[in-house]
C-alpha cells in the first residue's frame, strides 16, 4: 500500500537517526577494541610465567593439594560464564549462553548438578527471566574489566570450592569465556579452571632442554596454597579480558552491520517517498488540468 | 412496499437525436417528456435484426431533449431512430421465479427460455431505503468456520460486511468461500450480484453452485466487465430489488453477494464523465457519496427480516485512501481487509489482521473471552510489526527477552491465521475445515498464553483447529 508521504518521511528520519547511534557506536567500538587487546596482551607474560610455575609444582611435587586433586565423577559443577552488560554487540552474549545450555545438558547426562556464576546484564538478565537459578552475579563492568573484580568472583569461586559438597560446595570449576580469535572471529570457550589440568610432560619438551630445579620453602603444598588462588585470579582476569575484547570486536562488527541495514532502509524509504510525493503532484496536476479543461469547454459552449 | 407500477402504457415516443457511446440524446414532444430514471426502448436495426435497446434516463437538458444511459451497445443505433418512453423505471422480476435462474440487468432471463415460466410480479430497481422506525435494532454474530474472521472481524448477521483487496489476493475466491459456507447452512435465499468482474468466474460460481445444491435457491444477477457502465452501474440494484422482495414479502432472511462493488462506483465513473459532470477528486464522479448511499442504505435489515450482504470491494493499486473504498469503508459493519503482502508470504486467506475491524469488536456483543483474546492477539501482532524496523537494523538478537518471546508467538499467530479452505482444495489438495468459534477463541489463548511455544511455526500453517496443529507437529517430529 503507498502510505503516505508524511509517514514515510517520518519513518526515514526516525531510521536515520538510529543509524547515527549505531555509527557513533560502531566508532566507539572499533577505538576501544585497541586498548582492550592491549590490555589482554599485557597479561600474557605474567599469565604464561604463572602457569608455568603451577604446573611446575604440580609436576614436580608429589603434593596432595586439594586443588589440584582430580575428585573423580562431580556431583556439582560450578559454570562461570561472561556475558555483556549491554546489548548492541549482536550474537555475543547469546553464543556464550548457547554453549553454557550445551555444557549443561553434557553434564545433567553424566549426572552433575550445575549452578551458574553470571557475569553480565546480558546473562543475568536471560536466566532471571526464565526464573533460572544463579549461585553468583557481578555486573557493571563487562566491557572494562578491572583486577579487583576478578579477585572478587575467584574468591567467590574459590570459597565454593573448598566447601564440602554436602555444604552447598562444588566440586569443580568450569568457566565458559569469548576468545578473540581475530578482528572478525571471536569464539566461546569452555574451560576447566579447577581441579587444575595437569598436563604432565608440556615443559619437558625436547631431550636437551634443562630442567629447572624447583626447591619448595617451606613445602610444596605451603607453596601452592599461596600460588593457586593467584592463578585461579589471572586465569579469571584473563577470561575478563579476552571477553571484553571480544565484545567490544562483536560490537563493532554488529554496529556496521546494522549501520549498512540502516542505511538500504533509508535508500528503500527515500524512494518510496519519492514515488509517493511524485504521484501526489502527478494527481493534482491532472485534477487542475482536468478541471480547467472542463471549465473552458463549458465557456466555450456559453459562447 | 408491495406496490408494483402498474402502467404499461406508452407514455411517449421520440427520436433519437445525438449517440456518443452509451450516452444518447432523445428529442421528445414537449408534453411528453419522461421522468429521469425512467426507462426507454430504443428501436435498432432493421428486417430481422431489429432489436430493442434498453436506457435510462439521467438528465433533462433542455430543448426538449434528454439524456439517457444506454444498457446495452449502441452500435447499430443511428439518429432518428424511434424511441419509446415506458413511463417507468427499469423493473425486474421478483418473488420465488427468480430463484435457480441466471437473470440480466432488465430482468431478462440468460440461462432459460422465456417462455418457460411465467413472471407474475415485477419492481421497479429504483425504490426507498427503508424508514428509520423500520430498520432491525440488534445485532448478533454470524459464524463463519473462518478462524481469522470469527476472531478479529466478527461479521453481524443482517449486517453488511466488506472485503476490500487489490488485485489478486483473493477477493472472489473469499466470497466463494463464503457462499459455499454459508449458502450451504443457511435455509433463507441467497442472491448474487456480479458486477463488472470476469465472465468466467460468474460462469464458475454457477457451476459450483449447481455442484453444492445451492442453485435451487439463489437468484444470480450478472453485468460483468463487457457490459456498457449503464449496465455495471444499475445491476447491483436489480440483484438487491430481488433480494428485498425476499426480505419485504416474503419475510425471509436473505443472503446477498456483490462482487464487485468497486465497479459500481468506477461505471458511475464512466457515466458521470459521459453525462459531462465535472470530476471531482481523482476523477471520480462528483456524486460519488450519494451514489453508493442510495445503493448502501437499501441493503439493510428491517426488524425480523434481514439482508446480510457481502461485498467484495477492490483497491486501485493498493491505495485505501482511493475515494472509491473510502466511500465504502463508512456504510459497512465489518471489514475485512486482505493485504498484498500477507498474501505474498503464502498466507491465505490473505485477511491483514490490524486493519480488518468489526462494528461489534466491542464485549458488549461479543464473548468477553473473545474480545479479550482477539486484543490480546492484535497487541501481539502491532508490538511485531514496530519491532520489524529495529529487527531489519539491529537483527532479532538484539531483542529484550519479552520481545523475542512476542515475535515468536506473532509469526505462530500469523501462520495460525492461515486456514485451508473449501475454495482453496483445487489449489492445495487440502479439504477445507470449519472451526467453531469456541474452538477458535481457545487455540488463540493458547498461542497468547505461551502453551504452544515449543511447537515449530510450520505446524501452525495452513491448519483448522489446534488439534490439526497438535498432528501436524507429531508428524514433524517424526520425520525430523
Amino acid at each position: 500500500m503507498p502510505a503516505s508521504l508524511r509517514e514515510l518521511r517520518q519513518r526515514r528520519k526516525s531510521v536515520m537517526a538510529t543509524k547515527k547511534i549505531t555509527r557513533a557506536m560502531e566508532l566507539i567500538a572499533s577505538s576501544r577494541i585497541i586498548r582492550a587487546q592491549q590490555a589482554a596482551a599485557r597479561t600474557l607474560p605474567y599469565t604464561r610465567e604463572l602457569n608455568r610455575a603451577v604446573s611446575a609444582v604440580a609436576t614436580y611435587s608429589r603434593a596432595d593439594h586439594p586443588l589440584t586433586r582430580p575428585g573423580g565423577t562431580p556431583r556439582r559443577v560450578a559454570v562461570l560464564l561472561v556475558t555483556s552488560d549491554r546489548g548492541m554487540n549482536g550474537a555475543y552474549s547469546s553464543n556464550v549462553i548457547k554453549t553454557v545450555s550445551q555444557l549443561r545438558e553434557r553434564f545433567e547426562e553424566a549426572g552433575a548438578e550445575v549452578t551458574r556464576y553470571v557475569v553480565g546484564r546480558k546473562g543475568i538478565g536471560y536466566y532471571g527471566y526464565r526464573g533460572l537459578s544463579m549461585a553468583a552475579t557481578w555486573e557493571g563492568f563487562s566491557d572494562a574489566p578491572t583486577y579487583d573484580r576478578a579477585v572478587e568472583i575467584a574468591e567467590q569461586l574459590l570459597e565454593d570450592f573448598l566447601t564440602p559438597y554436602e555444604d552447598g560446595g562444588v566440586d569443580e570449576i568450569w568457566a565458559v569465556y569469548t576468545r578473540m580469535e581475530s578482528m572478525l572471529t571471536q569464539v566461546p570457550r569452555v574451560r576447566r579452571v579447577l581441579p587444575l589440568e595437569v598436563v604432565e610432560g608440556v615443559h619437558a619438551v625436547g631431550e636437551d632442554t634443562v630442567l629447572p630445579l624447583y626447591e619448595f620453602e617451606p613445602s610444596p603444598e605451603a607453596v601452592l596454597d599461596a600460588l593457586l588462588p593467584l592463578y585461579v585470579r589471572s586465569r579469571i582476569w584473563f577470561y575478563l579480558l579476552q571477553s571484553a575484547a571480544s565484545q567490544l570486536a562483536s560490537q563493532q562488527r554488529a554496529m556496521k552491520s546494522a549501520t549498512d541495514n540502516a542505511q538500504t532502509l533509508i535508500e528503500r524509504l527515500t524512494r518510496e517517498a519519492n514515488q509517493a510525493r511524485q504521484s501526489e503532484i502527478t494527481q493534482e496536476i491532472s485534477e487542475i488540468v482536468g478541471g480547467a479543461s472542463a471549465l473552458a469547454d463549458l465557456t466555450e459552449e456559453a459562447n | 412496499m408491495t406496490v408494483t407500477t402498474e402502467s404499461t402504457t406508452t407514455t411517449g415516443v421520440g427520436r433519437v437525436a445525438r449517440v456518443i457511446g452509451p450516452v444518447v440524446d432523445i428529442e421528445f414532444a414537449a408534453d411528453q417528456m419522461p421522468d429521469i430514471y425512467n426507462a426507454l426502448q430504443i428501436e435498432v436495426g432493421e428486417g430481422e435484426h431489429a432489436r430493442l435497446i434498453t436506457a435510462e434516463v439521467a438528465l433533462h437538458v433542455g430543448d426538449n431533449i434528454v439524456r439517457a444511459i444506454s444498457l446495452k451497445p449502441t452500435d447499430g443505433m443511428r439518429r432518428g431512430a424511434r424511441v419509446i418512453d415506458t413511463g417507468e423505471p427499469i423493473s425486474v422480476p421478483v418473488g420465488d421465479v427468480t430463484k435457480g435462474r441466471v437473470w440480466n440487468v432488465t430482468g431478462d432471463c440468460l440461462n432459460e427460455d422465456a417462455g418457460s415460466f411465467e413472471v407474475t410480479e415485477r419492481w421497479p430497481i429504483h425504490r426507498p431505503a427503508p424508514p428509520f422506525d423500520a430498520l432491525e435494532p440488534k445485532t448478533q454474530m454470524l459464524e463463519t468456520g473462518i478462524k481469522v474472521l470469527d476472531l478479529l472481524t466478527p461479521y453481524v448477521q443482517g449486517g453488511k460486511i466488506g472485503l476490500f483487496g487489490g488485485a489478486g489476493v483473493g477477493k472472489t475466491v473469499l466470497i466463494q468461500e463464503m457462499i459455499y459456507r454459508i449458502a450451504h447452512n443457511f435455509g433463507g435465499t441467497s442472491v448474487f450480484a456480479g458486477v463488472g468482474e470476469r465472465t468466467r468466474e460468474g460462469n464458475d460460481l454457477i457451476a459450483e453452485m449447481i455442484e453444492a445444491g445451492v442453485m435451487k435457491d439463489t437468484a444470480l444477477v450478472f453485468g460483468q466487465m463487457d457490459e456498457p457502465p449503464g449496465t455495471r452501474l444499475r445491476v447491483a440494484l436489480s440483484a438487491l430489488t430481488m433480494a428485498e422482495y425476499f426480505r419485504d414479502v416474503q419475510n425471509q432472511d436473505v443472503l446477498l453477494f456483490i462482487d464487485n462493488i468497486f465497479r459500481f462506483t468506477q461505471a458511475g465513473s464512466e457515466v458521470s464523465t459521459l453525462l459531462g459532470r465535472m470530476p471531482s477528486a481523482v476523477g471520480y464522479q462528483p456524486n460519488l457519496a450519494d451514489e453508493m448511499g442510495q445503493l448502501q442504505e437499501r441493503i439493510t435489515s428491517t426488524r425480523g427480516h434481514s439482508i446480510t450482504s457481502m461485498q467484495a470491494i477492490y483497491v486501485p493499486a493498493d491505495d485505501y485512501t482511493d475515494p472509491a473504498p473510502a466511500t465504502t469503508f463508512a456504510h459497512l459493519d465489518a471489514t475485512t481487509e486482505l493485504s498484498r503482502e500477507i498474501a505474498s508470504r503464502g498466507l491465505y486467506p490473505a485477511v491483514d489482521p490490524l486493519s480488518s475491524t468489526s462494528r461489534i469488536m466491542d464485549p458488549q456483543f461479543i464473548s468477553h473471552d473473545h474480545y479479550e483474546v482477539a486484543t490480546r492477539v492484535r497487541q501481539i501482532l502491532q508490538r511485531n510489526k514496530e519491532l520489524q524496523d529495529i529487527i531489519a537494523i539491529l537483527g532479532v538478537e538484539e531483542l529484550p527477552e519479552e520481545d523475542k518471546i512476542i515475535v515468536a508467538r506473532a509469526r505462530r499467530i500469523q501462520q495460525f491465521l492461515s486456514q485451508n479452505t473449501y475454495m482453496a482444495e483445487k489449489f492445495t489438495n487440502v479439504p477445507g475445515s470449519t472451526v467453531p468459534l469456541a474452538d477458535t477463541i481457545e487455540s488463540f489463548k493458547m498461542i497468547c498464553d505461551g502453551e504452544v511455544d515449543h511447537i515449530a511455526e510450520q505446524a501452525f500453517f495452513n491448519v483448522g483447529g489446534m488439534d490439526m496443529v497438535m498432528a501436524n507437529w507429531d508428524r514433524i517430529q517424526k520425520e525430523g
